[in-house]
């Protein structure tokens, strides 16, 4: 008997120390009489949530306090969904694979910078998670990786949310044959060119996986006179598109290319795609509702280059009108700390209910990067990623109070400090300004090589 | 009468001496005065630490072609060998340095090709190219393999360069007598970087991560093809590529990758790497990632602390007016500033039996950031073993090096006092056999005088006299003394264009004989207090000389 203790001890100390590396902390909170919102189940009053273990234990009115857990006292505050933002560049330490017009091998999940002070940032604006995005100079640039901001952990592989399905940046318009057709003579140097590398792309994986197919069936065999295909993680990854294992977000303004994408999409079989910017989702926005997972938008931000003069405000409200899954993203390390505000644009302009504002930053997002049974609504049984307001979130005047993911709160304006950076500089000595930041985006990384030589007229980042 | 005429009775006797030896003349096969007059030293009666923690007393060390003969108390010693009285002197194992490329240059890249695809370089001018090897790249003789002699180093692992991903191969290359080949071993490591060539794929971390995992899937299933292809007959031919090949010992386990990083991100990037693809890692240019150490060792990763240490923040602090948490932010930079010294102590602590490299570091601050390291948590031993046996471990060398016992290369560093005590010096540094000098030598300004007792062989027989040989304030001037060709007993001359070099000496004195002068120039080798050499009478012809200096310390040899 003794020795049975033992061995399970031992086997037990063994599990304990190896899987201690991947461990993410999980933590218990019981938030009391807060005005939840729940996003898919309305407004709930006075009411408590108890997080277990990192998960949505329980919802209700006068809930019996637990024992040994911290009790938030919500009383007149707003607590919703941790909010997700479906198109970020925050925590990467590259964005860009520049250098060829297709880059599906490349995955954002070998760059996360867990040290980037935007993280923290995005926690004080009540966001909890972010689509870590390829920049857009490619037609089919990197693997995203969905980030859950674990701000305080040194290990880039603790940030990211396991549960979540991979997903691909494309990208269509001028970023792409600026960068190729221009800047390096290759195609694609158009619309026209942009469809067809992708198309082409698809096509050189099927031969491909017909070489590998011919391959396997005779590898083993006696006297197999044929010899092994080469290796290419690029078609192997357009593979995995075509097979639906893989989330197209695509990068897009216009109308006609939007359009041009769902056909070869229908074409090729792949309904898992989700534009991001879409300017002029509002001229396709029934088509964009059939045939795929919605578009994420920005509230208000265009005519920064040629392409994105067609746009409108209302875009968000007509999408989410049509019954497109419509999210709302912030492409920048600053919006992304205010998505509240850019969701409440859409009240403005277009009229959205609070609920339907408030699914652009949570819920819908969820859906399109496929975590939405895990996150984007209070729901019993959900990861506990939550944001507690002073006031209503879409209000001018709300601030973020306090921010948990997985039940663990990393954010919280009463001990917030001056300082928050986990690591510094040894020799960083001088006083530092922080007048300006640099704005990582969607053309970070695309260097001079790419640029297409100062014809780059409107600075544009998008 | 002149000299002339004094000199021909002897030439007729040497006429068949020149019949009788047709091969280059007698005495001059050593016309640069470059051989050394023995291979066989002994250092005597010295303080020995042969590996970090041990210390012997009046120890004697004989080492005899490069190779370690005998070390202990009670030695035969051979006649032969040359003493180096080691009573005040302490003997450590040469120093090894890891990640080395001085002296390395780096390779012309093809040019590119007229309407070249950056998308699809080819793999050499897209900076991967680990078929390359570093030795066709070192230059041997280079003044800073040198100048890292003079600190203790005696042998280094040279890197290949370039700005891309997978430069080459490294290469062990001793520091010793200049003209040999030094080196020691080649394809010894596969070196990665995190690094890109700008303007072709792959162009950043994304691009280099992605290119490595294909590189190790089709390194393995070239290896598949090549075993087919020669096992069987009917299979088409296999395409040469070098890159695939050059990884081949990677995949087999039988070669390390040397992959430099540069901060904790990277550690993660290379450990990633490991567990995708098992091989045998050793990581250099760590400078940061505390909290990584558990990890490195369970993972049983080589490791290679950068001594290019931060500089200290509280050295430059900005003046004028600061802001309110200029202080508290300042503490943090401290903070950062002491976790980097104490760095190589953690690892020493964790037990990982860590090197050290000089890459990046300025040679003057050597020895200083090894004293950083000791003030901050890493033991005298440890820092010792840093260098040496640990080293010769993760090289895989140490049954040649890194500590002092019979059998192992005659790699040494001799001390005034024991290291990292205040105004040790380093006396002599002993490289693949060959004993390097340097002892302090006379400031500028204060005097130096040698007598050297020589003896030449000229077609008159033996020659014999005195030199005598002063530093003046920088410059060297003197007498020698010589037999009067006619006959007068001894004569003396003053000694011009002298120049004396740790390795080498020569000048120039000339002789009167009657109404005519005879220039005369003397240049050889040094080799403690022996110098060999030729003494060229102009317009007569050249003749060996040997001298041994009279007074205490000794100059060098090479």
């Amino acid at each position: 008997m003794v020795r049975k203790i033992l061995v399970s001890i031992i086997i037990l100390t063994l599990f304990i120390g190896t899987s201690q590396a991947q461990e993410i902390e999980k933590g218990d909170v019981f938030i009391q009489n807060a005005h939840v919102i729940t996003i898919t189940d309305g407004i709930k009053e006075n009411t408590d949530v108890w997080v277990k273990n990192g998960i949505i234990h329980q919802i209700g009115n006068q809930l019996q306090v637990p024992r040994d857990v911290p009790v938030i006292d919500a009383s007149g505050k707003f607590l919703m969904p941790g909010i997700i933002d479906a198109h970020s560049h925050v925590a990467l330490g590259a964005i860009n694979e520049a250098s060829s017009p297709i880059t599906a091998e490349v995955k954002m999940e070998d760059v996360i910078d867990p040290f980037d002070i935007g993280i923290y940032r995005a926690l004080a604006g009540g966001t909890t998670i972010s689509h870590a995005m390829h920049g857009s100079a490619n037609a089919i640039g990197g693997q995203n990786i969905t980030l859950k901001h674990r701000y305080g952990t040194f290990n880039p592989d603790e940030l990211v949310m396991e549960e979540a399905p991979r997903t691909i940046k494309f990208a269509l318009g001028e970023n792409p044959t600026r960068v190729h057709g221009r800047g390096k003579n290759l195609q694609p140097r158009s619309r026209m060119g942009v469809e067809a590398v992708i198309r082409n792309g698809f096509e050189e994986a099927l031969q491909y996986k017909e070489s590998w197919e011919a391959w396997n069936k005779v590898k083993d065999q006696k006297n197999n006179r044929q010899v092994p295909p080469t290796f290419n993680s690029r078609l192997e990854t357009l593979l995995d598109i075509l097979d639906g294992e893989i989330i197209i977000h695509c990068h897009s303004y216009r109308a006609d290319e939007i359009y041009m994408l769902i056909q070869v999409c229908q074409d090729y079989g792949i309904d898992k795609i989700v534009f991001s910017h879409v300017n002029e989702g509002f001229k396709v926005a029934p088509e964009l509702a059939k045939y795929t997972m919605g578009a994420s938008v920005f509230s208000d931000w265009w005519a920064y280059k040629f392409e994105v003069y067609y746009s409108t405000a209302y875009n968000a409200a007509i999408l989410t009108k049509n019954g497109v899954i419509t999210s709302i993203n912030s492409d920048s390390a600053e919006l992304i700390r205010h998505l509240y505000h850019e969701a409440a644009k859409t009240q403005r302009y277009g009229g959205l209910s609070d609920e339907e504002a408030l699914a652009l930053i949570t819920i819908n997002p969820a859906r399109q990067l496929g975590i939405d049974q895990w996150v984007g609504s209070i729901e019993e049984g959900k990861q506990a990623d939550l944001v507690l307001f002073d006031k209503h979130p879409l209000s001018i005047y709300a601030i973020p109070q306090m921010t948990w993911v997985d039940g663990i709160k990393y954010f919280d304006r009463e001990e917030d400090k001056t300082d928050q950076r986990l690591k510094v500089d040894p020799e960083e000595t001088l006083e530092p300004m922080f007048l300006h930041a640099d704005h990582i985006n969607c053309m970070s990384d695309v260097d001079f090589y790419f640029t297409g030589f100062g014809r780059n007229l409107f600075e544009h980042n998008h | 009468m002149n000299v002339r005429d004094l000199l021909i009775p002897f030439s007729v006797s040497c006429l068949f001496l020149f019949i009788l030896i047709t091969q280059p003349l007698f005495g001059q096969s050593d016309r640069n005065g470059e051989r050394r007059l023995g291979s066989s030293y002994v250092i005597t009666n010295t303080t020995l630490i042969p590996s970090p923690g041990k210390i012997l007393q009046n120890q004697h060390i004989l080492f005899e072609e490069g190779i370690i003969t005998a070390v202990g108390k009670d030695l035969s010693i051979p006649a032969a060998a040359q003493e180096i009285k080691g009573d005040s002197l302490f003997v450590y194992a040469g120093f090894i340095d890891m990640a080395n490329k001085t002296g390395v240059v780096e390779p012309t890249l093809p040019e590119k090709p007229e309407g070249f695809d950056p998308s699809k370089p080819m793999p050499e001018i897209a900076g991967i190219h680990p078929h390359f090897n570093v030795t066709e790249y070192y230059q041997q003789s280079n003044p800073h393999d040198k100048a890292w002699r003079k600190l203790g180093f005696t042998l280094a692992q040279k890197l290949p360069l370039g700005k891309g991903m997978l430069p080459g191969t490294s290469a062990l290359v001793i520091y010793g007598q200049e003209g040999k080949n030094n080196l020691i071993a080649e394809h010894q490591s596969i070196y990665f970087k995190f690094s890109t060539v700008g303007g072709v794929y792959p162009n950043t971390n994304l691009g280099v991560m992605a290119t490595w995992r294909d590189l190790i899937q089709n390194a393995r299933l070239y290896k598949k093809h090549l075993e087919m292809y020669a096992a069987n007959r009917n299979i088409s031919r296999l395409e040469k590529k070098p890159v695939l090949e050059a990884l081949m010992p990677v995949i087999n386990g039988d070669m390390p990758v040397l992959l430099e990083i540069s901060d904790e991100l990277d550690i993660r990037r290379a450990l990633k790497m490991k567990d995708e693809n098992e091989f045998r890692l050793v990581l250099t240019g760590i400078n940061e990632g505390d909290k990584l150490i558990p990890l490195l060792k369970e993972k049983k990763v080589g490791a290679v602390l950068t001594l290019n240490l931060p500089e200290d923040p509280s050295s430059e602090i900005p003046s004028g007016e600061k802001s309110e948490d200029f202080e508290t932010r300042m503490d943090r930079t401290k903070g950062a500033y002491k976790q980097s010294l104490a760095l190589a102590g953690k690892y020493e602590a964790a037990g990982i039996p860590f090197a050290l490299t000089t890459k990046h570091l300025p040679r003057g601050d050597f020895s200083k950031n090894l004293q950083l390291m000791v003030e901050n948590g890493l033991s005298k031993d440890g820092a010792l073993a840093a260098l040496t046996v640990n080293p010769a471990k993760l090289l895989g060398i140490d049954d040649r090096t890194g500590t002092i016992s019979e059998g192992k290369m005659a790699n040494l560093l001799i001390m005034t006092d024991t290291l990292f005590t205040k105004g040790a010096a380093i006396q002599m540094v002993v490289s693949d056999g060959y004993v390097f000098d340097y002892s302090e030598k006379p400031e500028k300004g204060s005097k130096e005088e040698a007598t050297w007792e020589y003896e030449a062989e000229t077609q008159g027989g033996k020659s014999t006299g005195t030199w005598k040989i002063n530093l003046s304030d920088g410059k060297w001037t003197g007498t020698i003394t010589y037999e009067d060709p006619q006959g007068q007993g001894m004569k003396t001359s003053s000694i011009e264009d002298a120049v004396i070099t740790e390795e080498k000496m020569q000048f120039s004195f000339t002789v009167s004989v009657g109404s005519d002068k005879l220039d005369v120039e003397v240049s050889g080798n040094l080799s403690g207090k022996k110098f060999t050499g030729d003494m060229k009478i102009i317009g007569y012809g050249t003749f060996p000389v040997k001298a041994v200096k009279k007074d205490k310390p000794e100059k060098s040899n090479g």
